[in-house]
């Protein structure tokens, strides 16, 4: 009898311990599936899964930064290569302060910068997916070797002293819980921030001009503070939704280069609830106005028929009579996006007029668009526009053709203000404007030494005046 | 990157000289300098770019494309004219009982033909391969259809080919890969046919087609611009440009107007050098390794004619006496009627279904075999026509053309003709091109054997047209060509009666290969482009071989 009572406890003892582990596990599990939900929303796939058929995760992806190539990191739980040693504290040292754990720091193309704003909760459930849920890819990847100076990450010790805002997300109490998710997201996980707020010299974050529009390598994140005019203030909360969740918004703006990857990897998925809330947070953001921008990007141009002027005009045998922006337009655009503008009916060519990115003062992003195509995958949706840069399947045009044919455009169904010349294509056909920073590099590399010491002086000094200021 | 070299004089030096800048020449160009080599690309036409085409058939007169001209809006180059029929240009002068159905429409520009193709991109038949042993006619290739069927594979990834996976929908199903890209959807009036004519035996099947059904390799989807003949506005269609392109960038150099019209040779009748005019009629010389010549199954067989030397009297790669002999082409003719019920054709792509029932079958002892395109090329201009002449105007004109564009059906059909050496390209004696360079003769019969196989495909169509109610039933009388141009440097195992082997390299010179139509020993019924791709790689994998001292 005894011995029953024991064995029964004994069973009835391990009974409990195995329902504390399902409990355990079930507690894993249901953070690794939080977690997968803010590296979704964090969109940590966008640069460390490379999208040449790389590995999730596994890194290797290059960065073409202005200070050099960066080579993104294996973030898979493998022990040599990825980061199955790191504790939960390395990771979030690493995620929101940009230091790993040898010590050494991380360039800032990890937006750390803005991801330093994010929960511990948050950051506890991304480690727990990562380590738990992501499978170990046991390769290394290519060593990030950055010319001098930018080769000493030591460097960026004293730009975060500058530019690195550490203090964690503190919800505002006297806004909505919608406003602060918002918030929340667009500066901290979602890093909205990172694209959209300009860029100094430094490479740091204006941050007396926030969401204000700045250029990502030959694209332009353009002005998504509330202003009507020189932001999204003119779009509804829905039409700003419809753009998160699908990539597009007839009347507005279709994703392209960064923004498209960030529709399809991250922002596609995000659950309706945190769209909503970017929207809102957006359109009750702080209006920053370019005093440049007298009327808003999407309310520029009207359907006009390129082919006027044109039929008729040579023989049907003739060859090298495409030299206006006309021609060109009409042989290499018109057939989607039809011969006065205004797209195919359903929009999935879109109209030209009417478009942010032929009314934007920065006509970045209709060159670029030109030069590298569109292509974003979201649902079962694929809406790609082929690239006429190098390597074009459709047809590979010069920065003159590309020039003509976007002065054609601008001056019929955009922002006629804004005229744009071959150099201009040269510049976003080499990857975008080359930072001072950046240009400066070759005359450091003489200067050695002295350079070096100067420059981490006056990053010092900087940072030592930024600090005090902040106090 | 290695490229080729250019003296002071505009001699040039390579690796690998390429003649003709077609799909197979860029092909070859491409897979020889992604594997390291320098190479050379001398082509006799225009460099142009795609929005010219597309400009100018917009610019094109109503009489023009009606007569369906997809060779008028090409430029030319004053000194290397293409066959031209609006108005005729007489560069081919045709003779024999077939001339007119030997009337072919080709590029001499950069990129080549497939410009204006179809896209069109089947594979021959097992039972092609040996149409000497199975039905006691034609010939047998050296190579069997299983040898070719891993080009073939390569071919359709290098094209990007949509097709059907269904293999009860494919002709032929004998393949190791599937294609690409799933095919083109059938339209309505591909659905009805189908419906209509399968249970006879006359099996419709999706076209294997070079064009986009998905985003593909940066090429954008088919949207249904109908306008893939003369130039498809949007890319979405393979065009051999892609491949000069491709090539280029890696190195490859192509040459526009560069015409060659001489071949060196040495005492082991290696080729030594290609002799090029430019476009000043100024002379310059490639030396190379190897040496391809891919300019068309009319131009090729003209180029080894012309460059006869003293150790190669009678042409280049000609000691049999086979080059420009065995001209075949697809000769066929059209069936139209205006079915009882709307079909609606001519919705998406100009390719999009075929009748294969006749493709093969024990019949091919006695006459040929055919296909059945359901020709998708929207009626609308036939139908204009048409309304036109029977005098309609106003409102009554406009519910004609209507009428004939919904009901209308237009099935294009391809026969097979065998090779006879007597269909026969040969240097005219008085006809020079600008360059002073003899124009080809072309002396064409397409035999009984092709005859008897339009008899039989003119009883299959009226047996179409009852299922159909067919209104207006018309067959053309005439053969018309299909410029899939093959025969004239034949391929076979032996070099007495045949001029390249297996690889397409040229019996008599270790260094020369002449892949492409011209090669294609047995003609099928089945647009030539896929196997003339499939041939090209194949060569090209020889030629690397050879380049790595290896054959």
């Amino acid at each position: 009898m005894k011995m029953m009572t024991l064995k029964g406890m004994g069973l009835a003892l391990f009974g409990v311990m195995l329902h504390t582990a399902a409990h355990a596990d079930d507690t894993q599990a249901e953070l690794a599936r939080q977690g997968k939900l803010v590296a979704t929303d964090a969109d940590c796939q966008a640069c460390h899964t490379n999208p040449e058929g790389g590995k999730p995760f596994a890194g290797g992806y290059a960065i073409h930064s202005p200070m050099g190539t960066i080579f993104t990191t294996n973030i898979t739980p493998s022990k040599p290569f990825g980061i199955g040693n790191y504790t939960e504290e390395q990771f979030a040292r690493a995620v929101r302060e940009g230091v790993r754990p040898d010590g050494k720091n991380l360039y800032p193309a990890m937006p750390y910068t803005s991801y330093s704003h994010m929960s511990d909760a948050d950051i506890k459930a991304m480690y727990v997916y990562f380590q738990q849920d992501v499978k170990p890819v046991e390769s290394p990847t290519e060593e990030t070797a950055l010319p001098f100076p930018f080769n000493m990450r030591i460097a960026m010790a004293g730009w975060n002293m500058m530019y690195l805002d550490s203090t964690p997300f503190k919800p505002d109490a006297s806004k909505s819980a919608e406003w602060n998710r918002g918030a929340y997201l667009v500066n901290g996980a979602g890093h909205c921030d990172t694209c959209h707020t300009p860029r100094n010299l430094m490479m740091g974050s204006v941050t007396d001009k926030p969401l204000a529009g700045g250029m990502v390598g030959p694209w332009y994140a353009p002005n998504i503070s509330s202003d009507p005019v020189s932001g999204i203030g003119n779009w509804s909360q829905a039409q700003l939704v419809e753009y998160l969740k699908t990539g597009r918004t007839a009347g507005k703006n279709q994703a392209a280069g960064a923004m498209a990857e960030a529709v399809q990897n991250s922002l596609q998925y995000m659950p309706d609830e945190d769209l909503n809330a970017i929207a809102f947070y957006l359109k009750n953001s702080t209006p920053v106005r370019d005093p440049a921008d007298k009327q808003s990007a999407d309310t520029f141009g009207k359907p006009l028929n390129v082919e006027e002027g044109l039929r008729g005009a040579h023989p049907a045998n003739a060859n090298n009579t495409l030299n206006s922006g006309a021609a060109l337009f009409s042989g290499y655009c018109a057939s989607c996006h039809q011969p006065d503008g205004s797209g195919s009916k359903n929009q999935a060519y879109p109209s030209l007029y009417h478009n942010t990115a032929t009314g934007l003062g920065n006509a970045s992003n209709l060159i670029s668009a030109i030069l590298y195509g569109v292509d974003r995958k979201v649902g079962d949706t694929h809406a790609f526009m082929p690239k006429f840069g190098e390597g074009s399947y459709v047809g590979q045009l010069n920065d003159q053709q590309i020039a003509d044919i976007s002065n054609y455009v601008l001056t019929h169904y955009g922002n006629a203000a804004i005229q744009v010349n071959a150099h201009d294509v040269a510049v976003l056909r080499a990857g975008g404007p080359v930072t001072l920073l950046a240009k400066l590099q070759p005359y450091m590399a003489p200067a050695m030494v002295a350079g070096v010491v100067i420059l981490l002086l006056l990053i010092f000094w900087l940072g030592r005046k930024r600090q005090r200021a902040k106090s | 990157m290695k490229k080729p070299e250019f003296m002071a004089n505009g001699d040039a030096s390579a690796d690998v000289i390429v003649v003709g800048s077609g799909v197979v020449g860029g092909m070859i160009a491409d897979q020889l300098v992604s594997q390291g080599y320098s190479v050379l690309v001398l082509e006799a036409g225009l460099r142009i770019e795609r929005a010219q085409a597309v400009e100018n058939w917009r610019n094109m007169p109503f009489e023009n494309r009606a007569g369906s001209d997809y060779q008028g809006l090409y430029p030319q180059s004053e000194n290397a004219p293409a066959p031209l029929y609006f108005p005729e240009n007489n560069y081919v002068h045709l003779t024999g009982p077939s001339a007119s159905s030997f009337k072919q429409g080709y590029l001499r520009t950069v990129g080549g033909t497939t410009w204006h193709w179809a896209a069109s991109c089947w594979r021959h038949t097992p039972n092609d391969f040996k149409m000497k042993t199975l039905y006691g006619v034609g010939r047998d290739w050296p190579i069997s259809y299983d040898e070719l069927e891993p080009y073939y594979c390569r071919a359709e990834e290098e094209i990007g080919v949509a097709g059907p996976n269904d293999p009860a929908l494919q002709s032929p199903s004998e393949r190791s890969k599937p294609y690409p890209m799933e095919q083109v959807p059938y339209g309505y009036g591909d659905t009805r046919f189908a419906e209509v004519v399968n249970p006879h035996g006359y099996r419709s099947v999706p076209i294997p087609q070079g064009r986009s059904t998905r985003p593909w390799n940066g090429r954008p989807t088919c949207c249904g611009n109908n306008n893939c003949q003369p130039i498809c506005p949007i890319g979405a269609m393979y065009n051999g440009i892609a491949h000069v392109e491709r090539a280029e960038n890696k190195g490859a150099v192509v040459l526009a107007e560069a015409v060659v019209y001489k071949i060196d040779t040495d005492e082991n009748n290696n080729v030594t050098a290609v002799h090029w005019l430019d476009n000043q009629k100024q002379s310059h010389k490639a030396t190379g390794k190897v040496f391809a010549l891919a300019c068309n199954g009319i131009e090729t067989p003209r180029l080894l004619l012309m460059a006869a030397n003293e150790k190669n009297p009678n042409g280049i790669a000609n000691s049999s006496d086979h080059v420009g002999r065995n001209m075949m082409d697809h000769s066929g003719f059209h069936c139209t009627f205006i079915a009882q019920e709307p079909l609606w054709i001519g919705r998406g792509p100009a390719q999009s279904s075929c009748l294969v029932g006749p493709r093969d079958g024990d019949f091919r002892k006695d006459y040929s075999a055919n296909k059945m395109i359901l020709n998708n090329i929207n009626r609308v201009i036939p139908a204009t026509s048409q309304a036109l002449q029977m005098g309609l105007v106003g409102k009554e004109l406009d519910e004609e053309i209507r009428r004939r564009s919904i009901y209308g059906v237009d099935l294009s059909i391809s026969l097979e003709p065998l090779p006879d050496p007597d269909n026969r390209l040969t240097l005219s004696a008085t006809r020079k091109d600008p360059h002073g360079l003899p124009c080809p003769d072309i002396h064409y019969d397409v035999g009984d054997y092709v005859r008897k196989g339009a008899e039989a495909a003119h009883k299959q169509l009226e047996h179409i047209g009852q299922l159909f109610m067919a209104d207006e039933f018309n067959i053309t009388t005439s053969l018309n060509a299909n410029n899939h141009i093959m025969g004239g440097t034949i391929m076979g195992s032996d070099p007495k009666d045949s001029v390249v082997n297996g690889e397409c390299r040229a019996h008599d010179h270790a260094n020369l290969w002449l892949p492409g139509g011209g090669a294609i020993p047995s003609s099928s019924v089945v647009n030539s482009t896929l196997t003339m791709a499939a041939l090209g790689l194949k060569a090209a994998d020889d030629m690397a071989k050879k380049l790595a001292g290896a054959a």
